[in-house]
């Protein structure tokens, strides 16, 4: 999307981007790069070929089965193995004593043992390791190993951890850790303010459900451990790998399978170790093991659930003057990712507002619930819902139409967000102008065919800082590579859960070098060929990975250009390389193709090879008050409007009419911009209106899709999405990424429009018919 | 307690000795070698496992392998034998699938929804679909893409 260049910043924005392209002759339109070409691995998806975890298995291989904890909370005072081990075709028992490594995991703090020797702390705790030559004798076996437990009171909620007197979940107590923020004065601003609106909004716990179950296979051959499991960060993996067992990095590979899905479910590590310890004890064996659909939201983490208290003061012309927020944060237990995600809260407590004093306090705490980690959306979803929550409720209270309070107080480019950092591009308004127009704001008509029947409209504006910020270290790799069938390979250890990774990096290494889209081949993640990427999270891939991808395509391509120059002894500068083939622009008569290239380059000790590093800083916000002057490399802008339709007899919730609105820097495959966004709804709906881990005692009550209702076809409307295209000067051709903040705007649109069709806000999610019906009969 | 049962698994006719308690699903996969059904949930609630038992849909993590003795069983190994169908040509082209483990299933449900009714209307192509769970789209391209078939085989009448 070309626009004048009206101010310096975006002048520098499509300096930069332009600087990572090799050529100067390369201004014409884009050949690959925001052409929604076919997914890659599509055609083996569609005839089902595609071989995820589970299509790994044989029948001649060893199965292993996992041993869970009997109680939430509960001392370890014996385990005794003899009478599994006893059991005809029982292979191996496995339990902490056997471990030679740490036994200790975690993905920023090492605090969960892999089998567990002392103490359980949630129903989903390993104690020992199962391997046989059938799952059935495998299961089996689990049931003759006994566990004498000394069961310790159960710590369910946030208020019994809390207590003085309240047994210790960790030995440091219940409390992982805090955030603070504190941008002004918040509280002496909140008392000058004319209208103060004030609310708790409390989320739930929330599974991935995504439908490919944990399953993989290992095998240990003595120099070479291989583990085949998907996980979202192979590198990282491979790290808490060699620490809890103990063997050594480079003996470790890892390799992805194909993937059906993550959406932060396998951030945390799963089967991964298990696999591990039993390969390495039966050298030469292959050791399979899956989960069942309960074992998987046994034993994962979740959404966190968050308790916020929330505080907004503003003028009486709606102009916003303070925050206060709090935010309890039931960490479960465990403290897998938990802290960045508290970290994500309060970073992001306003949203796109501009608020002069913000002051936000998180707190996170365990408890003998299912740990709690990264999903989707990590500690922003839950933050978007509270604020957005909060605008409405003061536009009722300023009797002031809710688009127009949220118009007043969006941040426009220069202005800073929570943290005092100043966003360049910051495109929330261009958003939010978007969905108004679409929907006709202006004349929304309540309507409906009877009176039972209450329509209502709402809005959501999000911003979201991708990325891991706050200073830690945060890089892509990847590597190009010109064969001699005059292939381009790309390696990078960026996942394709799904989302389609795989064409977003085939497609900026064809525009880049500038080769058809069949002249690439990608390889990805496996550890033993590709260099590190980073995570599969946090909205990164495109932007890091990408950038990585980029800029080791524009290396290559330099050395394609010198080898064309030398050999038709032309000027470099003036060779372009089109379509997969070398020729100078003013003599394009005599040519080179891939294969004339690799094989001229090999004469002449070329490489053909070229490396892609993008580690751009932030960072630390300061640990009293929050505020960095880059917490995130950059911003994404968002904002969705939705119409709804109430039964107000039976309290159902109809989604009608849904837009949602996403500057995404440059759609590298719109098709697939477009599938992120209509996914992301999707789950925003299903957290909404549906899905709950209904937590009892510590145990999960509906550990299966026959009572965790998710979102079928049935329950979503027609996306209509509206991409923008304002270049981001860090990204790959000016793409910034798309995978979380879909489902960020959703859920305060959804819930806004409900608040709009019955006229009070619903505090407890989800708002599934019940809660709706309950809410509108209070008095 | 083994029971020798036969079934014509895509086109090829298929003798093997269950247990009366093996799980129809089980079976495809591991002893059959077919691996498009997929496991999921294991109750039938996400459709993954979906295959086509003489011609209609049915979840095979619900059914015991005896109950097919003498039945016909198609699935996607079956289907691709002679490349790709309309309507895998079609979710293709749409971008129907990102992670794909819901298409076995949902190329099925539609493949039976197309044989009874080859122009479906959107609310029918819902219907079909409604028992297979997608947690990566929001449903739309895949509803496209059936329709857009029944568009073309409408025009071609």
């Amino acid at each position: 999307m070309s626009q004048p260049i009206d101010n310096l910043e975006e002048a520098v924005a499509r300096l930069h981007v332009a600087s990572k392209s090799s050529s100067a002759y390369e201004s014409g339109p884009r050949k690959v790069v925001g052409k929604s070409a076919e997914r890659l691995d599509a055609v083996e998806k569609a005839t089902g070929e595609t071989k995820y975890g589970q299509d790994l298995f044989d029948k001649k291989f060893l199965f292993a089965k996992v041993l869970r904890a009997a109680h939430p909370h509960a001392e370890i005072l014996r385990i005794d193995t003899r009478e599994a081990k006893k059991l005809p075709g029982v292979v191996a028992v496995i339990t902490h004593s056997d471990v030679t490594g740490t036994n200790m995991h975690g993905l920023i703090r090492r605090d969960q043992e892999v089998l567990c020797s002392r103490k359980v702390r949630y129903l989903g705790d390993a104690l020992a390791v199962v391997v046989a030559k059938t799952e059935e004798i495998a299961i089996e076996a689990l049931g003759r190993i006994k566990v004498d437990y000394k069961p310790l009171p159960n710590i369910l909620t946030m208020e019994d951890a809390l207590k003085p007197d309240a047994p210790k979940i960790h030995t440091e107590g219940n409390v992982l850790g805090e955030k603070h923020l504190r941008r002004g004065d918040a509280p002496a601003a909140m008392r000058e303010a004319d209208v103060v609106v004030e609310d708790i909004i409390q989320t739930q716990t929330v599974d991935h459900a995504f439908l490919d179950l944990e399953a993989g296979r290992a095998r240990y051959d003595g120099k070479m451990l291989t583990i085949e499991v998907a996980g979202q960060w192979l590198h990282e993996e491979r790290r808490l790998i060699a620490l809890a067992i103990g063997l050594p990095l480079e003996q470790l590979r890892l390799i992805q399978p194909a993937t059906g899905g993550a959406f932060g479910g396998r951030e945390d590590i799963s089967i991964q170790i298990y696999l591990s310890l039993a390969a390495l004890k039966l050298k030469g064996k292959t050791i399979c093991l899956r989960y069942s659909r309960s074992e998987s939201m046994v034993a994962r983490h979740k959404r966190h659930p968050m308790r916020v208290h929330y505080k907004l003061g503003a003028k009486k012309d709606g102009t916003l003057v303070a925050a206060q927020v709090t935010f309890y944060v039931d960490k479960g237990a465990y403290a897998s990712t938990g802290i960045a995600a508290m970290r994500k809260a309060s970073s992001h407590a306003t949203g796109p507002y501009k608020v002069p004093n913000v002051w936000a306090d998180v707190i996170g705490v365990f408890t003998n619930n299912n740990p709690c980690g990264a999903m989707r959306g990590f500690g922003a979803v839950q933050t978007a819902i509270a604020y957005e929550g909060l605008m409405d409720r003061l536009a009722v209270k300023l009797g002031m139409d809710k688009a127009e309070l949220r118009m007043k107080n969006l941040i426009h480019s220069g202005d800073a967000v929570t943290t005092g950092q100043i966003v360049p591009n910051a495109t929330g308004v261009e958003c939010f102008e978007a969905v108004l127009k679409k929907i006709d704001w202006k004349n929304r008509s309540y309507e409906t065919a009877a009176p039972h029947l209450k329509r209502g409209y709402g809005v959501s504006v999000i911003c979201f800082g991708l990325g891991y910020g706050d200073g830690f270290p945060d890089a892509s790799r990847a590597r190009c590579k010109l064969t001699a069938d005059g292939m381009v390979e790309v390696y990078s250890s960026g996942i394709d859960v799904g989302q389609g990774l795989i064409n977003m990096i085939a497609q900026i290494v064809a525009e880049e070098v500038g080769v058809p889209l069949e002249r690439v081949r990608p390889i990805l993640a496996d550890t033993q060929l590709t260099p590190e990427s980073g995570s599969t999270s946090a909205t990164r891939q495109t932007y890091f990975t990408g950038s990585a991808v980029q800029l080791a395509a524009s290396e290559l391509k330099k050395q394609l250009q010198d080898i064309a120059a030398a050999h038709l002894e032309e000027l470099v500068y003036e060779i372009k390389i089109d379509n997969g083939e070398a020729y100078n622009v003013f003599r394009p008569e005599r040519r080179l193709t891939l294969r004339e290239l690799a094989r001229e380059g090999k004469r002449r000790g070329f490489s053909l090879e070229a490396m892609g590093v993008y580690k751009p800083p932030t960072v630390p916000e300061d640990t009293a008050t929050g505020q960095s002057m880059r917490a995130f490399v950059t911003y994404l802008f968002g904002s969705h409007a939705c119409q709804v339709l109430v039964d107000t007899e039976t309290g159902e919730v109809k989604v009608e009419r849904y837009i949602a609105c996403h500057d995404v820097g440059k759609a590298i495959n719109p098709d697939q911009v477009i599938g992120q966004i209509q996914g992301g709804v999707t789950q925003g709906i299903g957290m909404v209106l549906m899905e709950e881990v209904v937590m009892k005692d510590g145990k999960i009550m509906n550990p299966g899709f026959t009572d965790y209702i998710l979102p079928t076809i049935r329950d979503v409307p027609e996306i209509e999405c509206i991409v923008l295209e304002n270049p981001d000067p860090g990204g790959p051709f000016g793409a910034r990424g798309v995978g979380e903040p879909p489902l960020i705007a959703c859920g305060p649109a959804v819930m806004s429009a409900i608040q709009d069709a019955i006229g009070k806000p619903i505090r407890i999610l989800p708002a599934t018919p019940e809660r709706v019906w309950r809410t509108i009969s209070e008095k | 307690m083994t029971k020798r049962i036969t079934v014509i698994l895509n086109n090829e006719t298929r003798s093997l000795d269950v247990e009366p308690n093996d799980i129809l699903l089980n079976v495809l996969r591991e002893t059959l070698g077919v691996k498009s059904p997929k496991i999921g949930c294991e109750r039938g609630d996400c459709g993954a496992c979906t295959v086509l038992l003489d011609g209609k849909t049915v979840r095979t993590c619900l059914i015991l392998a005896v109950e097919v003795d003498g039945h016909e069983i198609t699935t996607l190994e079956g289907l691709s034998q002679s490349g790709l169908t309309p309507v895998q040509q079609s979710l293709l082209k749409h971008n129907s699938f990102q992670c794909g483990f819901c298409a076995p299933g949902m190329v099925l449900s539609a493949t039976e929804l197309l044989g009874k009714n080859p122009s479906p209307s959107q609310d029918e192509v819902k219907e079909a679909i409604s028992g297979n769970l997608c947690r990566c789209t929001g449903y739309e391209p895949v509803i496209d893409a059936i329709v857009a078939v029944g568009k073309k085989a409408g025009k071609r009448v």
